[in-house]
């Protein structure tokens, strides 16, 4: 059977710190620790997503989270979906849906068809949940889609749902006027959870604790804005392909002191690198953004190729899934689902208002533009994973929106008169198609033929710029 | 449609075809009319505010051009062609556009749409994704603000009284929806589904009361009537999300068929829940909106505790529909890219089988270039249950 068989090896990315070479082992480790969990039945598993702002909520009542999207992630790294993929598509699931999903939902009828691991399973596999947390919202459908549909393969194991929206940006509308309602609401929502995790474990919240682990995640996301901002640096100590190592303990371990700590280590190790004057690529031509997109899990080495090229990734949109708490502006509070609530709300409303102040800008693309300033960037890349809408439509009109109203490289031409004349160059930028974890939709040679040809449009733009 | 069933089905006919005619008309004498997309937008607030609602729609015979400079194709196809006849002016009439939360493409698109199109009012409608105490008060609260957003773009106050009255004519507008229907229960129907999509489609272009009296004439035609206007062979359901355009009906009942109910959102999803009367209206239209149209965008909680249980609650108006409209086989048509809907086909085809109704699954792409593919497996399907 074609679904039995498994897919060949990925190489290994090359990283640039230690920090994020420490990654993988943590990452296997948690895994089976899950699964050690699982064994001894004391602690209660469930099914959850990243950036949903409750993993206080799910430490606080000691409830281990297995983050779905993390170990199809897993399974696409190790080159190891393809088999679950097809298994979901012979279910009835269309491969145009989102693969993460396809790729659970088709573990999850596997594992509970053979009442055990399926063959090989990655890192031993994903453990069998005793609830699952889903979570609707505006940021993407599959999330309460997914554990829907695979309840109809574990129906004994519940679901809760919690609706976290946020206001829309919307030009003629102050976010302020309307978010008072979208608080209130979401803090029903998680004092909904947590009755829900009580009902579950049999235990009550202790909100002492909840308090703690609150605190705790403030710092650790002043924290992670301290550490890589000194990415800023040139040349860049550390690049995107290190980043998508380093969002573990942003998404998946926050509300621990281990994130907190790996992060005070990481901003060491950069700090240490910037003094010696290390970069991410060792001569330093081109800084790159990238822009938007989620990574193509089973070729992080496309990373390394950049780097080959002289290009370094000092930023990224993708998984920078915290902000400052100084910059938001939200109310002060004693009541800890009062305050994750109000983080919610100011960390997706974070760039409204200077999006208003720039014409023809919006909160995507003037966080682009600001960070194309702070992070003296050359140019921008993008990654349309063609199953995914929640993070890749919009992207084509960021791009052009940007270009339209932002045009930062000033060059000198010979102008009609013969005198030289300063104009402004569009920042050049790329978009990379594939997916996150179907490996099907990925051609090297076509990715690195793309990533040549921007490398010639970047260096003949240095080339003008030092001319 | 031939000439016997009267003119009226010749005007529908025309407003189809030209679709928008109408909405340009009233441009012209100063109307403000409100594009919207998807059942979720609430009809009866821009009604109640002086405007006009149209729905946008898309046209499988064009192919996608301009919107694919500006939006991703990993869309939902059917929302990708709205999005292009936008950008193409083909709606250039339009004052405004309301979006909701139907789904991630319409989240993800908003700013394309909003920055792209010269009108001078965009609103977003956020719909709740549970449907729970909270949620309805949260929901509440957010039509409010799309009643004050559309207050201060027509400098007209919306009062209790104006909601109460658009309630009222949009219910009657459903109850009339729902006296066609009754028309497909004949066996072979009165009305066939091409034509039942063509009146439907035509209607959520015009004024509410201009639809209520175009309603009217095709009931009294339909009345009149002495024969079908298609032979009769198997009932057939439709299950899915916009069919705003007549070809894959019109296949099924040129290959010998009969299209006699459906849940999509163009019929029976958006026209048979009413609003209830006599309570708060922003109250009664926020319990319309999130409980009463049932999408699967909406997650409901599974309170049977089993799979079964679950999915006889979720589908339940299926059954219904099926057994009211006696269908002998169901095609279940999915957009490719839609996430609600195609997460959800294991279950609907589980459901399908629990009743003991045929299904044909069918994914497609929202284009005319996939009629000859369909015929092929809807030929099949229809020999297989005839």
């Amino acid at each position: 059977m074609a679904e039995e068989q498994k897919e060949a090896k990925a190489k290994k990315r090359m990283t640039a710190t230690q920090a994020a070479a420490s990654i993988g082992p943590m990452v296997k480790e948690f895994i089976t620790g899950t699964l050690r969990a699982r064994a001894e039945g004391k602690q209660k598993l469930a099914y959850t997503f990243i950036v949903c702002h409750h993993e206080e909520i799910f430490r606080a009542m000691d409830v281990i989270p297995l983050w779905t999207e993390n170990f199809a992630g897993i399974c696409g790294a190790k080159r190891d979906a393809e088999r679950f993929l097809q298994r979901a598509e012979s279910l009835g699931l269309s491969r145009s849906l989102c693969t993460y999903a396809l790729c659970g939902i088709g573990f999850d009828q596997w594992r509970e068809e053979l009442g055990q691991m399926p063959p090989d399973a990655p890192w031993g596999g994903q453990a069998r949940p005793d609830f699952m947390i889903s979570s609707g919202q505006i940021l993407c459908d599959p999330r309460s889609k997914w554990y829907q549909a695979s309840q109809q393969y574990m129906p004994d194991v519940p679901i809760y749902n919690i609706d976290l929206p946020h206001p829309m940006f919307q030009r003629d509308q102050d976010h302020r006027d309307v978010w008072g309602y979208y608080h209130k609401y979401i803090v029903k929502q998680l004092r909904g959870l947590v009755a829900f995790l009580e009902e579950q474990t049999g235990k009550k919240m202790d909100y002492d604790r909840l308090r703690e682990l609150v605190a705790l995640s403030d710092r650790t996301w002043n924290l992670i804005e301290e550490t890589y901002s000194l990415r800023k640096a040139v040349p860049c100590p550390m690049g995107t392909g290190d980043a998508m190592n380093t969002m573990v303990p942003i998404n998946f371990m926050m509300a621990t002191q281990k994130a907190y700590d790996f992060f005070l280590d990481l901003k060491k190790e950069l700090e240490e690198k910037i003094a010696k004057g290390e970069g991410e690529v060792q001569e330093e031509k081109y800084r790159l953004m990238w822009g938007g997109g989620l990574p193509s899990w089973f070729a992080l080495t496309d990373f390394n190729y950049f780097n080959s090229k002289g290009a370094s990734f000092p930023v990224e949109t993708t998984y920078r899934m915290v902000a400052p708490l100084n910059e938001m502006d939200i109310p002060e509070t004693k009541d800890p689902i009062e305050h994750l609530a109000w983080r919610w709300l100011g960390f997706w409303t974070l760039w409204f208002d200077k999006a208003k102040k720039r014409p023809g800008s919006e909160p995507d693309v003037e966080r682009l533009i600001n960070w194309i300033e702070e992070y003296k960037i050359d140019g921008v890349v993008m990654h349309e994973a063609f199953s995914c809408r929640t993070w890749h439509v919009g992207l084509i009109w960021q791009l052009h929106q940007l270009a339209k109203i932002y045009k930062p490289i000033p060059v000198f031409v010979i102008g009609k008169d013969g005198k030289k004349e300063k104009v402004y160059r569009e920042l050049p930028s790329l978009i990379l198609e594939s997916d996150i974890i179907d490996i099907t939709s990925y051609s090297e040679v076509d990715t690195r033929n793309k990533i040549d040809a921007f490398i010639e449009t970047l260096e003949s733009i240095r080339v003008n710029k030092a001319a | 449609m031939n000439d016997k069933q009267g003119n009226i089905f010749s005007t529908v006919e025309k407003y189809y075809k030209d679709y928008g005619l109408r909405a340009k008309e009233l441009k012209k004498e100063g109307k403000k009319i409100i594009g919207y997309v998807c059942s979720f937008v609430p009809l009866e607030i821009i009604t109640a505010a002086g405007c006009i609602p149209f729905r946008v729609r898309g046209n499988i015979h064009e192919p996608i051009t301009t919107g694919d400079t500006l939006l991703e194709t990993i869309v939902c196809p059917y929302y990708r062609s709205c999005f292009d006849l936008s950008v193409k002016e083909k709606y250039a009439f339009l004052s405004g556009m309301v979006i909701p939360h139907g789904c991630d493409s319409m989240v993800r698109s908003y700013s394309a749409w909003s920055y792209s199109l010269p009108y001078s009012y965009f609103h977003f409608v956020n719909i709740p994704n549970v449907c729970d105490e909270s949620s309805f008060e949260f929901f509440n609260a957010e039509l409010n603000t799309f009643r004050k957003s559309l207050e201060k773009f027509t400098g007209k106050a919306i009062t209790d009284e104006d909601l109460a009255q658009a309630i009222r004519i949009y219910n009657e507008n459903r109850d009339k929806v729902k006296a066609l229907y009754e028309f497909r229960k004949a066996d072979p129907p009165l009305i066939s589904g091409t034509e039942l999509i063509m009146v439907l489609t035509v209607g959520s272009s015009l004024p509410i009361a201009e639809a209520n009296t175009l309603f009217d004439k095709v009931l009294a035609d339909i009345k009149g009537r002495e024969k079908s206007p298609i032979n009769k062979g198997p009932r057939i359901f439709i299950d899915g999300a916009c069919l705003d355009n007549i070809e894959l009906i019109k296949l099924v009942e040129e290959l010998g068929g009969s299209v006699v109910a459906d849940t999509i959102c163009n019929g029976a999803r958006d026209y048979f829940p009413r609003t209830d009367v006599g309570r708060d209206p922003i109250d009664a239209l926020a319990h319309r909106y999130l409980d009463k149209i049932n999408c699967p965008k909406t997650y409901r909680k599974n309170k049977a505790g089993t799979f079964e249980g679950d999915i006889a609650s979720r589908f339940g108006d299926i059954r219904a529909y099926v057994r009211e409209f006696k269908a002998d086989g169901a095609i279940l048509y999915v957009y490719k890219y839609c996430d609600p809907f195609g997460f959800e086909v294991p279950a609907r085809k589980a459901y399908y089988k629990s009743i003991h109704v045929p299904l044909l699954h069918l994914e497609d792409i929202y284009s005319a270039g996939t009629m000859g593919q369909l015929r092929t497996r809807i030929q099949a399907f229809l020999e297989m249950i005839g």
